[in-house]
């Protein structure tokens, strides 16, 4: 059992640094948003290789559990995750702005498999995420909703009109994520504090957990957890670090690595070699 | 050289004790206007509806506030804002789109294509609606906002639109089209991103024996009516070509003048035909696929005079 456990987080570890790999990757071939991709990699792992019901061959299954990137202008992550986890080839990651491609500057619903919501306009994602919960209760199904806020991204009126509907209609089965990386184009407290956020999310009916959004432990935990209480969403607040994993774009919004610092930041993430599939 | 929105800003500022600047995580656009004077630049996080809000309220307060956003994000979140608290309030603001006109990023994919911001702008009466081509018109169109009463949008573009003379001899009227080519087998209208393929446009036909005349209409509310007309009255064609949806924009405007008056001069819109552009590519792979390009005019120029 002990042992068991400690395969497993190895594993998601080791899944979380290919996700990392492949953004940096990505980060090589044009513009990308590449610290809110980093900062989101070990909780996706967590999410996808541990948490979420899903079926690769059948990215529409009826009984999937749906993942909302709300942010969608991280969706190298997310398309890293979803290769990775089997959706599509990881050769199609590096093929963002070539004719027939299936990856997006952001979220697409139309063109990736397994992406349920086009994002990019931040402040989306929370009230579509509590629709499709909402549409499962009417169903009387089991699935589950994960929707990855934004720090910054909560400063869009549209998330608290969410948060008091999904409150109201004791929404257990929704679950929000809260990048908590501290920098929206710059520091986030100075342009326009969000703290106290736990008690914000308190305040609002939801079941509060803190962790630090980098350590597997912590997120495998949380993860098993939910709902943190019936009758009511569960937020998890994950505080990270935008860029993580490459020092010398940490707190960055943004980057396009030429050959020099893509292999400079490549070595830091220790991009050995990299699983297919 | 055009001076950056932020010095222009800053000019102004000293000018005009009543302008200051609200940012919508658009915060590099005024820090300069904050360094100048603190506290006449305030950011409001990203939050589109309470950027507009905020700033009709201090229009209430006699201040002329410039309220800055990415152009999809800040036509669309809070266009209700736009109308109710800035059109119907006839508030003092000028709303700046301030990266992202049109297709411009066109790889990020349809969240972000700003195909409909000349549309919804122009619905609001009132509103002044800017969309210049290069930094040389931008810097013009936020001086001349700053000057006018009441509600504008700009969509701010940097450059410098090829084959133009030295700034001090251009001229920037608000309403007027600028002449950028003369010719009489066909009038090309383009706003904004476009200019540039209108003018290359003119080139390629030119190439080809065929003269053109080429209008740049950096005001796309209130449309220059006596540019449209003349070009019915002395063109047999006219091209709009717009980075936007045709429905509502340059392509509408144009539409709607000649068919109020009569005229049977044909006219061809180029644009986003009435869909998303969904597909992963660069600016000019989007463009090239959906007709948004000179090539695409001289398309319809040889259609026409059955070269
Ligand atoms: C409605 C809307 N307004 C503005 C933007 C432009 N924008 C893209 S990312 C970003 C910053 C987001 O910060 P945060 O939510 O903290 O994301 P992260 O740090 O994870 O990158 C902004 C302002 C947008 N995509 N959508
Ligand atoms: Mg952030």
């Amino acid at each position: 059992m002990g042992s068991q456990h400690e395969a497993l987080i190895a594993d998601l570890r080791e899944t979380a640094r290919q996700i990392r790999v492949n953004v940096l990757r990505i980060a090589g071939m044009s513009d990308c948003h590449t610290g809110g991709s980093l900062s989101i990699a070990d909780l996706l792992a967590g999410l996808y290789f541990h948490a979420m019901r899903v079926d690769p061959k059948q990215p529409d299954w009826d009984g999937r559990d749906y993942f909302v990137l709300s942010k969608g202008h991280c969706v190298p992550a997310l398309d890293a995750a979803l290769a990775l986890r089997g959706f599509f080839p990881v050769e199609a990651l590096t093929t963002h702005l070539e004719p027939g491609s299936i990856i997006s500057g952001h979220a697409c619903a139309h063109l990736t498999p397994g992406i349920d919501a086009s994002t990019g306009s931040l402040g989306h994602g929370l009230s579509v995420g509590l629709g499709i919960a909402l549409g499962v209760r009417i169903d009387r199904g089991a699935n589950r909703v994960f929707v990855m806020l934004g720090d910054g991204e909560l400063q869009e009126g549209s998330n608290w009109e969410a948060a008091m509907a999904a409150a109201h209609h004791k929404a257990d089965p929704l679950v929000a994520i809260v990048d908590r990386n501290h920098y929206q184009t710059g520091p986030t407290e100075d342009m326009m504090a969000l703290e106290p956020l736990a008690e914000k999310w308190t305040a609002f009916g939801w079941a509060v957990r803190c962790i630090d959004g980098h350590d597997m432990e912590q997120i495998v935990e949380a993860l098993d957890a939910l709902p943190f209480e019936p009758g009511r969403p569960s937020l998890i607040l994950a505080d990270t670090v935008k860029g993580k994993g490459v020092s010398f774009i940490e707190t960055h919004h943004m980057a396009h690595f030429n050959a020099e610092q893509l292999e400079a930041a490549l070595a830091e993430v220790g991009a050995g070699a990299v699983r297919h599939g | 050289m055009a001076k950056p929105f932020g010095e222009v800003m800053v000019e102004l500022a000293e000018q005009d004790p009543r302008i200051c600047g609200v940012s919508c995580d658009c915060w590099g656009f005024i820090a300069p206007l904050s360094e100048r004077f603190p506290g006449r630049a305030i950011e409001v996080g990203i939050a589109e509806q309470n950027l507009i809000g905020v700033a009709a309220g201090l229009a209430v307060r006699g201040k002329i506030p410039f309220a800055l956003g990415m152009n999809p994000f800040v036509t669309m979140r809070c266009f209700e804002q736009i109308r109710t608290d800035l059109g119907y309030g006839r508030r003092n603001v000028k709303v700046i789109g301030a990266y992202g006109s049109g297709l411009m990023y066109a790889g990020w994919g349809c969240t972000h294509h700003a195909m409909e911001e000349v549309a919804l702008m122009r619905l609001i009466p009132g509103m002044t609606v800017f969309m210049p081509a290069d930094g040389y018109e931008t810097e013009q169109a936020v001086r001349a906002a700053a000057a006018i009463e009441g509600p504008c949008y700009i969509a701010l573009a940097g450059g410098e639109l090829p084959g133009q003379p030295p700034e001090d001899q251009r001229r920037f009227v608000p309403g007027r089209a600028v002449r950028l080519r003369e010719g009489s087998v066909a009038t090309v209208m383009a706003c904004g991103p476009t200019v540039v393929d209108a003018i290359r446009a003119g080139e390629l036909l030119a190439e080809r024996g065929l003269a053109v005349t080429v209008l740049d209409m950096h005001t796309v509310k209130p449309i220059d009516r006596k540019a449209v007309g003349e070009a019915a009255a002395t063109t047999p064609l006219i091209i709009t070509i717009e980075e936007h949806t045709v429905i509502g924009g340059l392509g509408s405007a144009v539409a709607e003048i000649l068919a109020e008056a009569g005229s049977a001069t044909p006219l061809r819109r180029l644009g986003l035909q009435d869909v998303f552009a969904i597909m992963s590519g660069s600016h000019a792979d989007v463009k090239r696929e959906h007709g948004i390009t000179a090539e695409a005019i001289v398309a319809e120029v040889m259609g026409r005079v059955g070269a």
